[in-house]
């Protein structure tokens, strides 16, 4: 077995005992560990596949910043795993009908030499000195531009809105003025006044 | 205007700056620590250490046993116990300080009548074991002989206060 | 000639064994320097308090490390009743494995890379984020309310800086047109002023000041030093993530720190100040001069230390979100006109 095959397959199981663990782990902070492998795995997935930006943007965006938030939101909250679990039955049959989509969509695409897909040609072998970022970069500013704008422009509503929600003025609202609080001089809190001595 | 200084004061990190040239003089100036067992600090004459039990110079112990340090000491640390000598004079047999208890006040010494019990410059001192630190008569009395002429000089030079 | 050797005694394994070597060549020293660096410290911090320092284990104190080292190896790992010992155990261990994991990117001179990868900056800044993870767990996982405190401020401060500085980095990436950190550098070494001769005002210090300030402090920020070491802070919270952990667990967290702060430090000459470019034109390039240059920044953590107290958390908050990032975005700016502009200096 070549050492690629070889990377493929532990990473591929890591991937897949990571995934199940992520649905079946009782306390929700392991499972969104287990994602964290899951996605730390995936990258490693992609690195094989040599896409070295996606990769490590993936480890980049999703383990550095999405999950560490998450874990911070699920680490504080007390979860009930009880009362989660009330609504089993009445949702297994969804679940199985969904389950068994992607089952099928799997089977597609695994089965692709069936439906005649491996009579596509193969990707052009890349040349020497390619930079896989350098082409991302390329299609994204100038083929894709116009998705990619409008994408940052909804991302950028989000935050608008995030903040707009939180961020209400309220009458018993206590906010520190930091700026005011760093340019204080000495002269703006203590007075110091000349007064005659007192005598008894 | 003062806005504008205090911004302008800000971005290029003034006082910051300032700080740093403070602390890297001191970096480079005259250190002042005391490298203990080799160097030591001054210490008064009225400093409260290690308690000793003295003796007149004939090799008589001063204490009479008349308990007052017992008495006066906050931390009920001292335990004395008298008895009388075949002399028929009035001595402890017994005089124990815990020093685990002492507070190191000096009530006891400025009880004492007849200035047996002091408490000397000795600070370095240890022990092992919880019980190392329960003095009895005879260690106390042997701090005294060792250190006599240190007690002695320090209670003649603090005499015109008292 | 090493090469050779390597080559003839293992044959198709080769590769392997020379990544190996490699790995070992850098973390053996990387972690005696991070020993003397705990020295180094103490010292620096003591003679700017007008103290000496530690002075007394071996001559002028310097088995000092040594002797802190084996009493952590030889203390117990408590393990709390309550804590959830499996992430008990790895937090630590995460914390140290991604301190050193970042190194194996960094070139120490040219050609002198473990791994000399293309996306070699993307590598860098996925595993320093990664370093957040050891401080949550270990912080989750003691069961511990100041332990859960540290760990949720570090999260936030780290989230927050590691955005200010990737932003900062975005600007070097312009300049250099490159991801990969050896070409970052061979970039400082051209330019407007690298062609008339003065090679040290080419590097990317001086036309990316504010950067290099940004990403300095950045840096700071991310490894959890003082001023910005709320998560630890220990008049409020004792010590954050590591209070409950004791012996050589408590001793990985400390090593990682001192690995990190290491790591920024080389990061910010190589990115920043030239890495081992030399500043004279008569003077070799070489490895002595990344390593000057490291133990200058390391110096600046240090006497940052000895001389500002802490933030307080807000205050972090604001630095890193209204004015770094603002101000990273504007320079960003900035930088591309000035390269579209005739007067571009990196030509």
């Amino acid at each position: 077995m070549e050492p690629k095959t070889a990377i493929f397959y532990v990473l591929s199981a890591i991937l897949v005992a990571a995934s199940l663990r992520v649905i079946t782990a009782k306390n929700p902070v392991h499972a969104v560990l287990f994602l964290v492998l899951g996605f730390f795995s995936a990258g490693g997935l992609w690195l094989t596949l040599q896409a070295e930006f996606l990769a490590i943007v993936l480890v980049v965006v999703y383990v550095g910043a999405v999950m560490v938030l998450f874990l911070f939101v699920v680490m504080m909250l007390h979860i009930d795993v009880e009362r989660l679990r009330e609504g089993f039955w009445s949702n297994l049959p969804v679940a199985i009908g969904v389950g068994l989509l992607m089952v099928f969509e799997m089977a597609l695409v695994l089965t692709g030499r069936y439906f005649g897909a491996d009579a596509l040609p193969e990707p052009a072998a890349a040349a020497a000195g390619y930079s896989n970022t350098k082409e991302i970069g390329r299609v994204l500013f100038s083929d894709y531009v116009y998705p990619f704008e409008l994408a940052s422009v909804v991302l950028l509503v989000a935050i608008v809105a995030a903040v707009a929600l939180t961020k209400r003025p309220g009458k018993d609202k206590k906010e520190q003025n930091v700026r005011k609080q760093t340019a204080v001089r000495s002269d703006e809190r203590l007075r110091i006044v000349a007064m005659p001595s007192e005598k008894e | 205007m003062t806005a504008i200084a205090q911004y302008v004061k800000s971005l290029f990190l003034k006082e910051l700056f300032q700080g740093m040239a403070v602390t890297l003089r001191h970096m480079f100036g005259h250190k002042i620590t005391v490298q203990y067992p080799e160097e030591r600090t001054p210490q008064s004459n009225r400093f409260r250490g290690l308690h000793a039990l003295r003796r007149y110079p004939n090799g008589e112990e001063r204490c009479i046993a008349c308990k007052l340090c017992e008495a006066a000491c906050p931390a009920l640390a001292i335990t004395i116990e008298s008895a009388e000598r075949d002399d028929g004079s009035r001595r402890t047999t017994r005089y124990d300080i815990d020093l685990l208890k002492c507070i190191f006040c000096g009530y006891c010494e400025e009880a004492c009548p007849v200035d047996a019990i002091v408490l000397t410059r000795i600070f370095d001192y240890h022990g092992e074991k919880r019980s190392d630190l329960y003095y009895t008569k005879q260690m106390l009395l042997a701090v005294g002989d060792k250190n006599e002429a240190q007690i002695a000089r320090d209670r003649q030079q603090d005499a015109a206060y008292r | 000639m090493l090469h050779q050797t390597v080559q003839s005694m293992f044959g198709p394994g080769a590769p392997l064994v020379w990544a190996l070597l490699g790995i070992v060549g850098i973390i053996l020293p990387l972690l005696l320097c991070v020993a003397y660096l705990t020295f180094w410290e103490r010292k620096v911090l003591g003679w700017m308090q007008v103290r000496i320092g530690p002075n007394r284990v071996g001559p002028w104190g310097l088995l000092q490390p040594i002797a802190d080292g084996l009493k952590l190896v030889f203390k117990e790992i408590i393990v709390p009743a309550k804590a959830n010992s499996g992430l008990y155990i790895i937090g630590p261990a995460m914390a140290f494995a991604t301190a050193l994991a970042a190194w194996a990117v960094v070139p120490f001179a040219d050609g002198y890379v473990v791994a000399d990868i293309d996306a070699g900056v993307l590598y860098l800044l996925a595993m320093t984020s990664m370093g957040i993870y050891g401080v949550i767990i270990s912080g989750w996982a003691s069961n511990s309310k100041y332990a859960f405190f540290g760990a949720m401020r570090s999260a936030a401060q780290m989230v927050s800086y590691e955005i200010a500085m990737g932003l900062a980095l975005i600007c070097v990436l312009m300049v250099s047109a490159s991801l990969n950190i050896s070409e970052i550098v061979h970039g400082q070494a051209r330019g407007y002023f690298a062609a008339h001769g003065a090679g040290i005002l080419s590097w990317n210090w001086l036309p990316l000041l504010p950067m290099f300030v940004v990403y300095l402090i950045s840096g700071l920020a991310e490894t959890n030093r003082a001023p910005f070491d709320v998560v630890e802070g220990e008049s409020e919270i004792v010590a954050g993530h590591m209070v409950e952990y004791s012996g050589m667990a408590y001793a990985l967290f400390f090593l990682a720190e001192y690995a990190n702060m290491i790591l920024v430090a080389t990061m910010t000459s190589i990115f920043f100040l030239g890495g081992w470019l030399s500043p004279v034109g008569f003077l070799p390039d070489g490895f002595p001069w990344l390593a000057g240059k490291a133990c200058f920044v390391v110096f600046l953590f240090l006497w940052f230390r000895a001389t500002f107290p802490r933030y307080r958390y807000d205050q972090i908050m604001r630095l890193g979100w209204k004015v770094f990032v603002p101000l990273c975005l504007v320079w960003m700016l900035v930088v591309g006109v000035w390269m579209m502009s005739p007067a571009n200096i990196w030509k």
